[in-house]
């Protein structure tokens, strides 16, 4: 009995938590790749597109090896730097500062920063359009001053569109694995963990019940 | 060479008798639940903070200029730091969530009564210290949450009447938020949790004065009371095993959930965030704050709404034991005041809007009528019940065999004696 509503509380402070965290924004339903294959396809275009104008301060060269990328790509991408140099793009802030009016934020922990960040990433990339007046505006982000760098706008038929979105979706992936390039040890790490834990929880609970068997528990004690 | 060893020890210091009558023989009841392990568990989630905030405060730098930076040094450079870094944030919420899953425990079977009084106020003090190490520990990490959550808090002060500014100014060590708040912030948020400690052992010597309470409510006889070792030392282990189960998968799989997205942006003392929330934790008291429209009012409900439980022992006045489950009416306010604490926590963490508001104000009204109807209620559940005997048989046969409590006023099964029946 006692049991029944101490769950029914837990599912509302969930839902109570849950809701802090809802957004409202017209993002996309997709789900963001998480293998190495489309991170390290993400990270081509992150280095050459996105590195134009934003930094990733807190990703390392070295930390791109993490998911496979050649040390050839390496060596095109870092140029002359230092292989634990940061991921510095190549347009200086105050550059970037007169081009835009805005600084172009760090991307490290972008998709961190927003709710449900690789589904922002992508529904942003994909989210330009030309409005009535000609002017190109983002649903995502009205009024952003990020110009539509992979095209979407541009593109003339579905294959463009869908070859745009693949682009957006493995950007968004990289992003996501820049965030927290731990996040897949953990969850490996994690799974063991749980069993390990599982299994000891499970030997204490038949001890448990071996150390009470003599304990009688009378119901007028009841609860 | 170990018995020689133990006995040059217990000449000079208690310590064979010490773990003999607090450890191992320490009397138990034996109809503890499973709502009882979560003491055990707090002192657990505590050495765990602990622990795991020392090694973090190793790589961690408490400047504005390196705060965040270091932050992700640990998640990324530092061996394992992201471990080390999503159990300490993560275990700041289970914390609290075992924390009040042990007042509630406490409320519900009514344990705050007589002789249980310190224990309690020993408590509250331990939640307003936590609720302060939580608060302070939030401002580290250096985002945008934490710079604009502890403006916020810090300039709550300032309602204070006549010196509120110097007040405020002499919290944060300058005039908003910044390089000076984060040091002292980090010191205190270092020095709290040893403080938290000393009143831990205050709890402890209270509760072991007292004894546990139970769920029958009533001071049980010896026969009923088991030594702590083996019996309990198995079942909190057991329920610690349980704990981390939940724990380790918010840890491993969930730990961003416990972080607000807005706080991976380094703080910003220009850009205001678009809606500050606090922690999961402060949500109904932050709603309580909201709800008042005047900023002095707001602040004196709040302190209130945590302080008011201090007075729990003075306005039950039923002697019924067992706490709600022999008390109809009390426990209708028990799962009605939970509900209420619940809707508040929605309230504050929405934006705030024209209805939420008048939402926020009635729930707000009816989180102190509680309080304020608990005399009356708990008068009247202790005529209709003990003095017209219409108790549940269960508590009847209950109270007549351990017999060592007053059932009525004509002394009927009053202070009989030693044994049973």
């Amino acid at each position: 009995m006692n049991g029944g509503r101490a769950c029914l509380i837990m599912v509302l402070l969930l839902a109570v938590i849950g809701g802090a965290n809802a957004s409202a924004l017209p993002l996309a339903d997709v789900s963001i790749a998480t293998n190495a294959e489309a991170i390290r396809r993400g990270a081509d275009t992150v280095v050459t597109v996105c590195m134009n104008c934003h930094n990733l301060n807190y990703v390392k060269f070295r930390d791109l090896l993490d998911v496979g990328v050649s040390h050839d790509s390496l060596d095109l991408w870092k140029g002359d730097k230092d292989l634990n140099a940061p991921l510095i793009g190549s347009t200086p802030a105050d550059m970037a500062l007169e081009i835009f009016g805005v600084i172009p934020p760090d991307l490290s922990l972008i998709t961190a920063a927003r709710a449900h960040g690789g589904r922002y990433v992508y529904s942003l990339l994909v989210g330009f359009y030309v409005d009535g007046s000609g002017n190109t505006d983002n649903h995502v982000f009205p009024g952003i001053k990020m110009p539509d760098v992979l095209g979407y706008t541009f593109a003339s038929d579905n294959n463009e569109h869908q070859a745009i979105e693949q682009s957006a979706g493995d950007v968004a992936a990289f992003l996501v694995w820049a965030a927290d390039p731990n996040a897949g040890l953990r969850k490996k790490i994690g799974i063991a963990v749980i069993i390990y834990l599982i299994i000891l929880t499970t030997l204490l609970s038949f001890w448990k019940r071996r150390i009470w068997k003599g304990v009688s528990k009378r119901s007028s004690h009841g609860t | 060479m170990r018995r020689s060893l133990k006995s040059w020890i217990d000449a000079r210091f208690p310590l064979s008798s010490f773990v003999k009558n607090e450890l191992t023989d320490y009397p138990t009841p034996r109809n503890l639940n499973y709502w009882w392990n979560f003491g055990f568990l707090a002192g657990f989630v505590l050495v765990l903070q602990i622990a795991t905030g020392v090694f973090l405060a190793m790589h961690y730098k408490p400047a504005a200029a390196e705060a965040f930076n270091s932050v992700q040094h640990i998640m990324r450079d530092v061996n394992y730091g992201w471990l080390i870094r999503y159990l300490h944030s993560t275990g700041a919420s289970a914390f609290f969530a075992v924390i009040f899953i042990h007042m509630a425990r406490t409320l519900y079977y009514g344990s705050y009564r007589a002789p249980r009084e310190l224990m309690w106020w020993s408590g509250q003090v331990l939640l307003i210290m936590l609720m302060a190490t939580a608060f302070m520990g939030y401002l580290l990490p250096w985002g945008q949450m934490s710079y604009w959550g502890a403006q916020v808090i810090t300039s709550l002060f300032g309602a204070t009447p006549l010196i509120g500014d110097h007040i405020v100014t002499w919290l944060r060590g300058d005039f908003s938020v910044g390089d000076a708040t984060l040091t002292r912030f980090f010191a205190l948020h270092y020095l709290f949790p040893f403080l938290i400690i000393a009143v831990v052992i205050l709890h402890m010597v209270a509760l072991h004065t007292v004894k546990s309470s139970n769920p029958s409510g009533i001071t049980l006889h010896d026969k009923d009371n088991i030594p702590f070792h083996p019996y309990f030392t198995i079942k909190d282990l057991y329920g610690l095993g349980l704990f981390l189960i939940v724990f380790c998968g918010c840890v491993f799989f969930i730990p961003e959930f416990f972080i607000e997205p807005e706080n991976n942006i380094p703080a910003n003392p220009l850009h205001t965030p678009a809606h500050i929330v606090p922690e999961w934790y402060f949500l109904p008291f932050y709603a309580i704050l909201r709800s008042i429209p005047d900023k002095l009012g707001g602040v004196v409900a709040m302190a209130m709404s945590i302080i008011i439980f201090a007075l729990m022992p003075f306005l039950d006045r039923c002697k019924v034991p067992g706490g709600a489950c022999f008390r109809p009416v009390f426990r209708a306010m028990f799962y009605f005041f939970m509900a209420d604490v619940i809707l508040l926590g929605y309230i504050g963490a929405q934006p705030p809007n024209a209805t939420l508001t008048i939402v926020g104000e009635v729930a707000t009204f009816f989180y102190f009528a509680i309080f304020a109807l608990l005399p009356f209620t708990s008068y009247w559940e202790n005529r209709m019940l003990l003095q017209k005997e219409k108790l549940p048989v269960a508590a009847l046969t209950l109270i007549r065999e351990e017999s060592v409590i007053r059932v009525d006023k004509k002394g009927q099964g009053a202070q009989k004696g030693e044994d049973t029946p």
